[in-house]
Parts: structure tokens; sequence; C-alpha cells
């Protein structure tokens, strides 16, 4: 479970970001009152154009930055007061998470195992299971560097599930894959609500979204335009397509 | 704690496997003494002998003058005498370089040095070929030193007679005050310029490097902290940098073994290098490779790519150097004022205890305030790494 509450994020801006973002504000609220729920079991979108607010939104959620004002609870865990507590709960994979070149797989989950306090047959277990359902034994012991792309991305999916998280929060998480990288990102968040996780995943890929999501979120400029179930969205779709309603409702904002 | 050395054992392994590092801070500092010291003590050794061995051609005008000198001075190996005719002849084929030398007599050479004057030589050297001179100028005092003991005997004395005192001269010093003094600078330097170097590489890895592969990202959702994250990191900055120090130690004594060197001096090399100065130096090099890692780490998180940290780290270099050469200055020593400065402190420290004068209060205060730096410059790294403008910038 995820509950934001009256969410502020607000940067800092020196003369040249002013500059370059055509701006006298010293100050720029890239997240602007947001408040949403996403429950266990269910697939919440959070859409947005680029520059909407999404990552700063979700970098909050998974701690990475702290908020300037409202609250965030993550199963229960105000993440302000007691963020590593929090941090165990979570797991966070982006499209371009970077993974350390120079290690195993064996040795990158067990790295970040350990860091998630993970018993050591818990870890043998799951990284059995993963390994066995991706197809990842015959690179297992093999460095970093020397794998593709696609065989990062499945390290990564395991190194974001190997301490069995709560709530799974995904980043763009197919941006820049290709076809068959991005079908096992959404296997696995389909995976994920069929083992009740929490799951929140930011996109402005609409054919992703309507194939996935349970509930919706529309957020632009840092403010939250729309905050339904999926079905409500397309129930009360005034455009032809997802995508026209999408692009009308930032549009009017 | 567990999630410090969680972190750093990872870093280590990560570290350890990447070619950059073991070239750079093993390979390196493992091999650059060996190298240096064999090829520079080949190439002395062959030049020295070289110069020996020369052939020396030295072009004379008599002037008028005996030829009993020159003809001594011929049956000594490795010289060839021409006689010219011509003072500013000889003058010319000296500094075109078909002579190696010129000696012209004065036209009253003789009959001065009979008359118990001074007998006049003009003496033709290239000061690019200033061996070749000093070489020749040895044999012409060992023409000389004939010349004078003939005219005490036709006086009827001894050379006694003008060099009337004879001094003993008794040095005291310990001879490793000696080498303290005029060498003790150098074991300091060595040990700095690998640590800041051997810093230097993990602490843009660690974080500008982290940063640019994105994977600093998963870290930070990570339930570990901030600070442990930063220490984890930071051992292995200061501890790869003493690593590149001591393996450039190891480089320097199979060096010095290589060398044919003189058995007494070997073992007074050995007598200073005492496991006690080698544990004093890595207590004042410990707090000195924090404060490094501390200056370093900053920069580091600020810049966004490996190669932007590489650009900013890579001129500190030189700052480093300057202060780490005071210890080859004379007269520059450990006292109240530069047992404050950075790195000076160090090197005067070290050059100190090896000359056997040092002073345990300025070591003490130089040791604190290394400290005391150290311990700034973590918290300057500690905000810098809090700031997540800093971190995800």
């Amino acid at each position: 479970m995820i509950k934001v509450e009256g969410l502020f994020k607000e940067f800092k801006l020196n003369r040249k970001q002013q500059q370059e973002n055509g701006t006298s504000e010293a100050i720029y609220r890239a997240v602007d009152d947001v408040s949403f729920e996403c429950k266990p079991g269910r697939i919440f979108s959070l859409l947005g154009p680029n520059g909407a607010g999404k990552t700063t939104t979700l970098r909050m959620i998974s701690t990475m930055i702290q908020p300037t004002r409202g609250k965030i609870e993550i199963c229960g865990i105000d993440v302000a007061k007691k963020p590593n507590e929090a941090r165990k709960k979570i797991g966070f994979l982006t499209g371009s998470t970077g993974l350390y070149e120079r290690l195993t797989p064996d040795e990158v989950l067990k790295y970040f195992a350990d860091l998630n306090d993970v018993s050591k047959a818990d870890f043998e277990r799951r990284k059995e299971q993963y390994y066995t359902l991706l197809d990842m034994h015959h690179f297992k012991s093999k460095k970093i560097g020397q794998l593709s792309t696609g065989m990062k991305q499945k390290v990564s999916i395991t190194r974001t599930m190997i301490h069995d998280p709560e709530v799974v929060v995904f980043d763009e998480p197919t941006s820049g894959l290709d076809v068959i990288t991005a079908e096992n990102i959404i296997t696995l968040i389909r995976n994920c609500r069929e083992q009740n996780k929490t799951v929140i995943f930011s996109s402005h890929i609409l054919t992703e979204v309507d194939l996935l999501c349970d509930d919706l979120a529309i957020i632009t400029k840092g403010k939250l335009l729309y905050n339904d179930t999926m079905n409500a969205f397309r129930n009360q779709m005034k455009a032809e397509t997802l995508t026209g309603e999408f692009i009308r409702i930032v549009n009017e904002a | 704690m567990k999630k410090i050395l969680i972190i750093a054992k990872k870093e280590f392994l990560d570290m350890l496997r990447d070619r950059r590092t073991m070239i750079r801070m093993i390979l390196i500092p493992l091999l650059v003494f060996p190298l240096i010291m064999n090829i520079v003590t080949r190439i002395q050794s062959s030049q020295s002998q070289k110069l020996a061995e020369k052939v020396l051609t030295v072009g004379y005008v008599l002037h008028g003058q005996s030829r009993t000198g020159i003809d001594r001075m011929s049956t000594v190996p490795n010289y060839t005498f021409v006689e010219y005719q011509d003072s500013a002849l000889l003058h010319a084929e000296v500094k075109s370089g078909k002579m190696d030398l010129g000696l012209a007599y004065n036209s009253t050479f003789d009959s001065d040095v009979l008359a118990g004057k001074n007998g006049s030589r003009v003496l033709y050297f290239r000061q690019a070929d200033y061996e070749d001179f000093e070489r020749f100028q040895t044999l012409l005092k060992r023409e000389d030193s004939l010349m004078v003991d003939n005219r005490m005997k036709s006086i009827g004395q001894t050379y006694a007679f003008i060099d009337p005192t004879q001094d003993v001269e008794i040095n005291t010093s310990d001879p490793k005050e000696v080498i303290g003094k005029y060498a003790g600078g150098m074991l300091p330097y060595i040990f700095m310029a690998f640590l800041f170097m051997g810093c230097m590489l993990p602490a843009i890895d660690l974080f500008a490097g982290e940063k640019e592969r994105g994977t600093i990202e998963t870290l930070l959702t990570s339930p570990v902290n901030r600070t442990q994250i930063l220490i984890g990191k930071m051992i292995v900055v200061t501890s790869m940098g003493l690593l590149s120090a001591s393996v450039a130690l190891v480089g320097l004594f199979i060096s010095l073994n290589m060398l044919d060197m003189d058995s007494g001096l070997m073992q007074m090399i050995n007598d200073i290098l005492t496991p006690q100065l080698i544990l004093t130096l890595y207590v004042l090099l410990i707090p000195l490779a924090f404060f490094f890692a501390g200056v370093m780490i900053p920069i580091s998180v600020y810049s966004r790519s490996f190669k932007e940290a590489q650009s900013i780290l890579t001129p500190l270099n030189i700052l480093m150097v300057l202060p780490a050469m005071t210890g080859f200055f004379p007269g520059v020593e450990l006292d109240y004022t530069t047992a404050f400065i950075p790195i000076v402190n160090v090197v005067l420290a070290t050059k100190a205890i090896i000359a056997g004068n040092a002073d345990m209060v300025l070591i003490a205060i130089t040791f604190t305030s290394l400290i005391l730096l150290a311990a700034l410059s973590i918290f300057i790294s500690w905000r810098q790494f809090g700031k997540e403008s800093m971190v995800l910038r």
C-alpha cells in the first residue's frame, strides 16, 4: 500500500538554471500538492508528458529524495521517519537502471540481498526461482559488462525482486528497451499484481498503460489532473482514443 | 557497521576487478622505482665508463716553452696531444669540437716558474663538455704538484712549508641524520604522491562513476543510509590509496636491492626503514588519506561523469606535489607553524623521524591537526553526499 498526501517538491534554481528554464523564479515546483493511494494487488499508473513530475514523485516514494512538504506512507510506514524500514518494502526499477559491470549477476544479487537483510536460505530460493523463470543460469557467473541489454535487464528484474518487496516502483521501465526485453518487464509487472504486491509505474506510453493498469493518475506541470480507476477513465472519455483523451486533459490544464 | 562492511567489500571487489585500477594503482607503483632506478643507474654507469675511456684530444701551443710537461702528460692513457702554433686557431678548433681541450703556455711560462712566480697558461674548454675539462684539470693538478715539489726541494723544504696546518676532521653526526636531512624528503614524497593517485581513481569511480552508470539510484533505494554508503566507500578510497603507497614502497625496496650499492649504505637504509618508522609513517598517512578522500569525494559527488571528475581532480595533483616537495628544501624544518600545514607537516615530520631528531610535541601536533582536517573533510563529504541536488545531479 502506498499513501501519498499533499506532496510538494521544490528545487532551488541557480541563475544558470533560471536562464535555461526561462524564468526569474529561484524556486521550481516539480510536484504540487499531489495525493493518491495505490492498493495491493492493483497496478497504479502515473501518466504524464516529459517533465510532468512523474520521476520526482516516484523518487520521493522510493526515498531517493525527500519531499518539501507532504506525507508518504509505504505499508503504513512514514518514509520520512523510518526511511530504511520503508526501503525494505520497496523494489525500484527503471529502464535505465545501471548495474555493476565488473561484477557477476550472482555477486550483484548477493550485494543487494545483504543490504536488504535477506537470509541466505531466502536469497538462494528466490535467486533460483528467478534464474529459472527468466532463464538466467547460463550467464549467472559472467561479468555483467559482457552481457546483452536483455540479459542485463533480467538481472535488474531479479535484483528488484530479490528481497521480495511488497511495493514495486517502476519508473518508465520499458523506456529504451527492445520489444522482447520490454515484454519481460510487462510480465514482471503482471506477476507482481498476481502476488498481491502494490505496483506503481510511470509511463508516457499509453498502450502500456491500457494493457496493464487498474488505477490511473495523470500528472502535468507537477499537478495531479486525474486520479481514478482505469475503467472510470474509459467511461468518462470525451475523445475517441486514450491518446486523444490524454492530450485533451493535459491541454485543458 | 554490517552495512558499511557490505558496501566496502563490494566496492573492493569492484575496484580490484578494474584493469585500470590494477595498472595504475598496483602495477605502476610496483614497477616505477625498479624501472626508473635500473634505467638511471645503467645509463649513469655506462656514461661514466664512456667518459673515463674516452680519448681526450688536447691541443697545445708551447710559445717556445719546454715540452717536458706535455711529454709527461702524453704518457697518461686515453690522452692525445696535438701541437698548434697559433692560440687563435686552437681556440677556434676547441670551439668547433675538433679538439676536446686546448692548453696554451705563456711565452714567459718557464722563466716565471723558475723565478718563483706564477707561470700562466690558457685553458680552452666547452662548458657543455665540462666532464672532459674536470678530467683534464685533475691531470694538470698532478703535473702542477710535481712543479711545487721541485720548487720545495730547490729551497730545501717540503710541501708542509706552504701548508702549515693539518686538520683532522671528525664527523659527529649520525649518518641517519645526514640521510634524513638530504634524502629524508624522498620517502614521504613517494608515499604521498602514490597515496594521492591511489585515492583519486576510486574516489572518481565510486561516486561520479556510480552516478554515470546509473547505479546510484538503486543504492539509494536500498535500506542503508547515506552516511553508511559514504563511510563504506570512503574506507575503500583511503585503503586503495594506502595500498598504492605501500606497493610503491615495496617497489622502492626491490629497486634498492637491485642496485649494486655499497653494503654500508645499504645497511644504513635498512636501519632507517625500520618497522617503527613505517608504522609511524602510516599513523600520519591514514588521516592524510582520509583528508585526500574528503577533498576528492565532494568533487566526485558534484561531477556528472567520470571524465568531469577526472578533469577537476587531475590538476589538484600539482597542488599536492608542491607542498610535498618541501622535504627537499634544506632549512625547512617541522616547527609550530609547519606542523599545522597539511602535507608539509607529514613530509617534515617523516624527515625528522628519519633523521632521529623528531620533537614528539610537534609530531603530536601534526597528527592532531591531520585528524582535525580529516574530520572536517569527511564532514564536507558527508554534507555534499547528503545533498540530493548533488547526488542526483
